[in-house]
């Protein structure tokens, strides 16, 4: 990898990830604050308290907590799950879009709205299934990339091969069913496709949260063999790490991390690919800070851009995932451009 | 290596043959050729000539482009899984069609093409512009600022499209790509661009086959890094914008196509071209009779079907060099 600087400086991770946390604080708290109405901030946290009058605390609690609160947990998983990716595989196009995982869940998606409506185009169950469609899709991808690449699953470039395969695959079927579904079926698909962040219930974030937490543990545990990784395969071994296995258990803890983000929110697949390379150039090549700035930056980047949809085009609600890359990639853009007068 | 030319040019011919008999109506290679070496004004040869042709003939210039396409991206980005898109010209397309249908107005096909090719050179010189101001065209650097353009145009086209749900689905079709229906014009209009690029794309192949390495091997090989890449840069957008020009943003034969040419004759740069060229004009000739078939009889956007056929491929490839 030649090309970007070490921009590693001991005082400026934790000085950037500093900053990076209280810009995450502000912007979940103006997530909550912003919208069709204006509360103000003591008012929120009187409401998170338990103050507040009736109308206020529906607002809060029924409608914006929740927002905010998936969008950092899928925004944040999504963002990790890519790190990982880029890390083990060395490859900085790798996101948790080309593992085949986000195409297998819209296809789970777009199958359950074909194949469970009657004739005139309603849903004959609730559309509560939907997410559990998703996991499916995501599950079966998933399952078809490793036993596809059986013995080869532990070369990065070959896993990332397959999973673009696979999700070739999956996402034309995805084309062709919205193609010949009716109206109101595309339309659906479209906005979980474009990943959107409203209608979710605390239910919902409960289920996801309690997946979520055990998965970061490991990742956090698994993170600390990370460096290595970045050895060849000869020098990892050498100092006693079985590498295939152990890239193995990071792809399908990416895996994991992607299926439950994109679940109940859909497929918000661009954060994945961004927050890493932000974080790469914000707070450094710590892999500890890389993973944690990864996770705040994906979280930041969401929940910004779902307050962006809901302050710019109310009352039409536009799914949240569209304006991600809008938010992320000027920036990124001014980073890249600053970055190489440094080391030019 | 004279054996695959030759074995690549007869499926190409092949393919080309399935193209103009095999449809809506089965015609014989009598009326075919009748059609057009004896135009008698009969409604058989009228769908032969007017329909059945241009798309023989755009099928395969677009595979043609992108293939070549695709193996200029991947060595200049040193990346196997990059493809034309990765630069950000696809979206570039989408993102003109779209803003062209609902600002502007326009819906005619000769508009929209414009507007796609417009769409993809804009992307491509902002991509350089940014990698060149920035200093460098690292490998790298082109790739993530490729995404990151891709990424906008992409949100762009999506925030445009869940908006307006009126004319998703016909829009969407156009977005994935489609040779149905284009006029031989379009066609006369490509092909020149094409050929251009792929010429560009072998006069650059020897320098190409340096840039594989890395830049310091490269500059001591003699190889001038910013013309080679600038030069690179120019052939992708020809190729890229008159494929999209033509018959939208077809995905995957990009991808694909470099890795069954490199299987097929190795690394080098002037036998890669030729046969990527090769390959990918037969896969999207025949991704376009195939999409004439698969939800029957209404017409598949080919770009579901250069995936579906695109994946298996590479499975299969990956599977074969495994052994």
């Amino acid at each position: 990898m030649s090309g970007l600087p070490e921009t590693v400086g001991t005082i400026r991770a934790p000085l950037a990830l500093g900053l990076l946390a209280l810009a995450f604080v502000l912007l979940a708290l103006s997530g909550v604050a912003f919208g069709s109405t204006w509360i103000a901030l003591d008012q929120v946290a009187g409401v998170i308290l338990g103050a507040g009058d009736r109308t206020q605390q529906i607002i809060v609690l029924q409608l914006r907590l929740p927002r905010v609160a998936i969008a950092i947990l899928a925004g944040g998983g999504m963002a990790v799950a890519g790190f990982l990716l880029q890390k083990i595989t060395r490859n900085s196009l790798a996101s948790p879009g080309v593992l085949g995982v986000i195409d297998g869940a819209a296809l789970g998606v777009v199958i359950f709205l074909a194949a469970l409506s009657n004739e005139s185009n309603a849903l004959v169950t609730s559309i509560a299934y939907q997410p559990v469609a998703a996991a499916i899709g995501a599950l079966v991808a998933i399952s078809l990339v490793f036993i596809l690449s059986g013995r080869q699953a532990s070369s990065a470039i070959r896993l990332l091969l397959f999973g673009i395969a696979v999700a070739a695959v999956a996402k034309s079927l995805t084309m062709i069913l919205m193609l010949i579904g009716p109206i109101y079926q595309t339309s659906q698909a479209a906005r979980w496709l474009a990943g959107a962040v409203n209608e979710v219930n605390w239910g919902e974030i409960q289920i996801t949260a309690i997946a979520m937490v055990p998965i970061m543990l490991l990742v956090l545990v698994a993170c600390r063999k990370l460096p290595p990784a970045d050895l060849d395969e000869v020098s990892a071994r050498g100092i006693g790490l079985d590498l295939p296995v152990f890239r193995i258990l990071i792809f399908a803890l990416a895996a994991a991390l992607t299926a439950l983000s994109v679940a109940f929110v859909g497929g918000v697949g661009f954060v994945g690919l961004m927050a890493p390379h932000l974080a790469r150039l914000l707070v450094g090549r710590n892999i500890f800070a890389g993973l944690v700035g990864s996770f705040l930056l994906g979280a930041i980047m969401l929940v910004g851009a779902d307050l962006i949809v809901r302050v710019l085009f109310a009352p039409v609600e536009v799914p949240a995932g569209t304006v991600t890359a809008i938010i992320g990639a000027p920036y990124f853009l001014f980073l890249l451009m600053g970055k190489q007068r440094h080391d030019g | 290596m004279p054996v695959v030319y030759a074995a690549l040019t007869l499926a190409l011919c092949g393919a080309l043959l399935s193209s103009m008999t095999l449809g809506y109506r089965l015609y014989g290679l009598d009326q075919v050729w009748a059609a057009l070496f004896a135009f008698d004004g009969s409604e058989t040869a009228v769908v032969i000539a007017n329909l059945r042709l241009p798309r023989a003939v755009i099928a395969p210039l677009v595979g043609a482009g992108l293939g070549v396409a695709g193996v200029i991206v991947q060595t200049l980005a040193r990346n196997r899984i990059a493809s034309p898109d990765t630069l950000g010209l696809n979206a570039g397309a989408s993102l003109g069609v779209v803003v062209a249908s609902f600002w502007l107005g326009i819906g005619s096909l000769v508009g929209l093409s414009l507007a796609a090719a417009l769409g993809a050179l804009a992307a491509s010189l902002l991509v350089f512009a940014i990698a060149a101001g920035a200093g460098g065209l690292s490998p790298l650097r082109i790739v993530l600022i490729g995404v990151t353009i891709a990424g906008l145009g992409h949100s762009l086209v999506e925030v445009v499209l869940t908006t307006n749900e009126a004319q998703l689905q016909q829009l969407l079709f156009w977005l994935s790509g489609a040779f149905v229906d284009r006029p031989m014009a379009l066609a006369q209009t490509g092909a020149p661009i094409i050929v251009l690029g792929i010429a560009l794309a072998l006069l650059l192949a020897r320098q190409l086959d340096a840039l594989q390495a890395d830049d310091s091997t490269a500059t001591g090989l003699g190889v001038p890094l910013v013309l080679v890449r600038g030069g690179s840069f120019v052939a992708v957008s020809l190729l890229t914008g008159a494929a999209v020009a033509m018959a939208g943003p077809v995905g995957f034969v990009g991808l694909v196509v470099p890795h069954a040419a490199r299987w097929l004759v190795g690394l080098r740069h002037d036998r890669l071209i030729p046969v990527a060229a090769l390959i990918g004009a037969i896969y999207a000739t025949l991704a376009d009779v195939a999409a004439r078939f698969v939800i029957y009889p209404t017409e598949a956007p080919v770009g579901a079907i250069t995936a579906v056929v695109g994946g298996i491929v590479l499975l299969a490839l990956l599977k074969r060099r495994a052994a």
